[in-house]
């Protein structure tokens, strides 16, 4: 973090003296393109463990989180609905060793699938809310007109409801399912994140090159997929990388009011529920750590995604 | 001022159409039936088509909108709800107080410790205390509010015999109870907004500090105190006010999970128990309320820019 401020602080300082037709962004993508000898996504990676150390604690988190959802079925010591009514609200013990719940779930196994739908939901969520955003976004911001205007209306519409109220609404009336919210909730951060997008493609538009093509006969469809796209990708990764822990942590908030992810599926925010409450006062366990997986899964989300955007953002790149 | 303040009314006339269009569309396109529920569970009709016709579900769907959205314009009726028959907009304002109290509180406590921390971090930048700062706000961002909430409430009943306290009492009541009743909610979601305000008013104050007018005031000789608090502080808030604009729908949709887990008797409860009895009436109206506060809050806030700086004009 230090060094990026520093190496970030001088470069503008530099561009002060400089001659005024000579930009800061000239100045400090020259060197950088010299000295670069790897491929970019082995430099952000580089740069990721050696400048922005939170960041990488942020991805050791991630991994450990993605290593125990893809291992599940392996690691887990038990079934995650295998109930045993003899070992009900059992404290930390060799067999069960984060304890277990009111129908004798082992508790660890449910955390570790709760990895599962946790990332399920949210890499669901976010793989459909980046298309959905992208789409609007750009054919929105290249058309322009009225057909934008309308368009940013309905977004308008949608973003005066609190997410919380309309995500309950909807979801109250669709009914829990693991597919049902990953769809919603792509849908609702599909339409947030079109104000981004269409902002950079409204302003890739102006840009002479796009008018080249057109000159050069490349129809709107070309245009689209060949020129405004490829510029707006790295504004979706970040939007997407910055938006995996809100979507995490919506899925847990609904799933804690019994609208999320339905039984027997273990999320960490049903484990949490609230239906689920006065269990915790004969069993403390059943609140802690459900509340600690799911604050070091956001925890490292949000690292990961801080230090992934500050080396993708397109303003900073070359620094 | 006067045109750009009209031009904003008129620009929020057609988002709220779409949005009780929308809003109506959901409660009425979706599945689950409300009317067999309320025959077969609660027997509130002899039949079907009786309760239907009763709650004028049996009208053309245009007919039930314009009928609704009619008495909302023409005679400021919400509407009311399917099972208590009580009209919404009494109980929505009996409700009313009690959320805009949370959240007020939980401005207060996210605001005070996020302003606080950030002044410190960003006036001693890369220091110790700058650290310590920037990784509290990170964890305060990373603890989900509704597992906080539920830790306090569980982990000091069984430990220290403690409870928060569970009959509410209302503030024109009894000001002092009800202030005892509202703190540890306002805390436990003030801390876990707190983090978002810090890091807004670090790079917002860090930015400030750096202009000319900064450099000047440095150099008259004025001490830092001074500095920071009445020359740098006043810029360095815009940002921060605009994003508790843009939290505010968190901050309501937040109270439906919090005041279930306190049982405040508020707007988020009242919500949530209508949708778990599919209240449509209750539901619709609800959000279009809010979604109208949400709207004139946004304006509010951007009027409120031209107060913090004069330099802007509309």
């Amino acid at each position: 973090m230090r060094s990026w401020t520093r190496a970030f602080a001088i470069k503008s300082e530099g561009a002060s003296t400089a001659p005024s037709d000579f930009s800061p962004r000239m100045a400090a993508a020259k060197p950088a393109l010299e000295t670069r000898t790897r491929p970019w996504w082995v430099e952000v990676w580089v740069r990721l463990l050696t400048g922005q150390p939170l960041g990488a604690i942020g991805g050791a988190i991630v991994l450990v989180m993605l290593a125990a959802a893809v291992l599940a079925d392996w690691i887990a010591p038990y079934g995650f609905a295998q109930t045993s009514l003899r070992e009900r609200f059992i404290a930390v013990s060799s067999a069960h060793w984060l304890g277990t719940d009111e129908l004798g779930r082992d508790l660890l196994t449910r955390l570790i699938y709760g990895a599962r739908i946790s990332l399920y939901v949210g890499f669901g969520a976010i793989a459909i809310g980046s298309v959905l955003a992208t789409a609007i976004g750009v054919v929105s911001g290249y058309l322009g007109g009225r057909f934008d205007l309308l368009v940013q209306r309905a977004v308008d519409a949608w973003m005066a409801f609190p997410p919380l109220l309309l995500l309950l609404s909807i979801m109250s009336l669709l009914g829990p399912s693991v597919w049902n919210i990953t769809v919603v909730l792509g849908i609702a951060f599909g339409i947030q994140n079109s104000r981004v997008v269409r902002g950079v493609a409204l302003l890739v538009k102006e840009h002479s090159f796009v008018e080249s093509a057109r000159a050069l006969g490349a129809g709107h469809l070309r245009t689209t997929f060949t020129h405004i796209l490829p510029n707006v990708v790295p504004t979706i990764i970040v939007v997407a990388t910055t938006g995996l822990s809100t979507v995490i942590l919506t899925e847990a908030s609904l799933s804690f009011l019994g609208l999320g992810v339905p039984p027997p599926y273990p999320t960490w925010g049903g484990m949490l529920s609230l239906a689920g409450l006065d269990h915790m006062y004969r069993a403390p366990w059943l609140a802690i750590w459900p509340a600690v997986a799911l604050s070091l899964a956001v925890f490292g989300f949000n690292m990961l995604g801080d230090a992934l955007r500050d080396l993708l953002d397109p303003r900073l790149k070359g620094g | 001022m006067k045109r750009y303040v009209v031009r904003r009314v008129l620009l929020a006339v057609p988002t709220l159409f779409l949005v009780s269009v929308m809003v109506f569309a959901l409660m009425r396109f979706m599945p689950g039936d409300v009317a067999t529920r309320m025959v077969e569970g609660h027997a509130y009709a002899p039949t079907l088509a009786a309760l239907r016709h009763d709650l004028g579900l049996d009208r053309p769907v245009h007919i039930q909108y314009l009928d609704w959205i009619g008495g909302i314009v023409l005679r400021g009726d919400f509407g009311q709800s399917y099972w208590t028959r009580q009209p919404i907009l009494d109980e929505f304002g009996r409700r009313f107080p009690v959320t805009l109290e949370l959240a007020l509180l939980t401005i207060l406590v996210s605001v005070a410790l996020g302003v606080v921390i950030g002044i410190v971090s960003a006036a001693r930048q890369d220091s110790a205390s700058d650290y310590v700062g920037r990784v509290l706000a990170i964890l305060a961002l990373s603890v989900p509010y509704f597992g906080l909430a539920v830790l306090v409430v569980v982990l000091p009943s069984i430990y220290f015999k403690w409870t928060p306290v569970w009959t509410y009492v209302a503030f024109t009541v009894d000001p002092l109870e009800n202030l005892k009743i509202m703190l540890v909610p306002a805390l436990v979601f003030g801390v876990t907004r707190a983090g978002p305000v810090m890091r807004i008013m670090r790079s917002a104050l860090l930015d400030v500090l750096r202009q000319d007018y900064i450099r000047t005031a440095w150099s008259k000789g004025l001490a830092e105190r001074p500095i920071i608090l009445r020359h740098a502080l006043k810029n360095a808030m815009i940002p921060v006010i605009s994003l508790i604009g843009l939290q505010m729908p968190l901050y309501i949709g937040g109270s439906v999970i919090i005041e279930s887990i306190f049982r405040l008797p508020g707007v988020g409860l009242f919500f949530f128990e209508a949708l778990t009895r599919l209240d449509y009436p209750v539901v619709q109206s609800v959000n279009l309320i809010i979604a109208a506060m949400v709207v004139a809050l946004n304006l509010l806030i951007d009027l409120s820019y031209a107060f913090l700086d004069p330099r802007i004009r509309y």
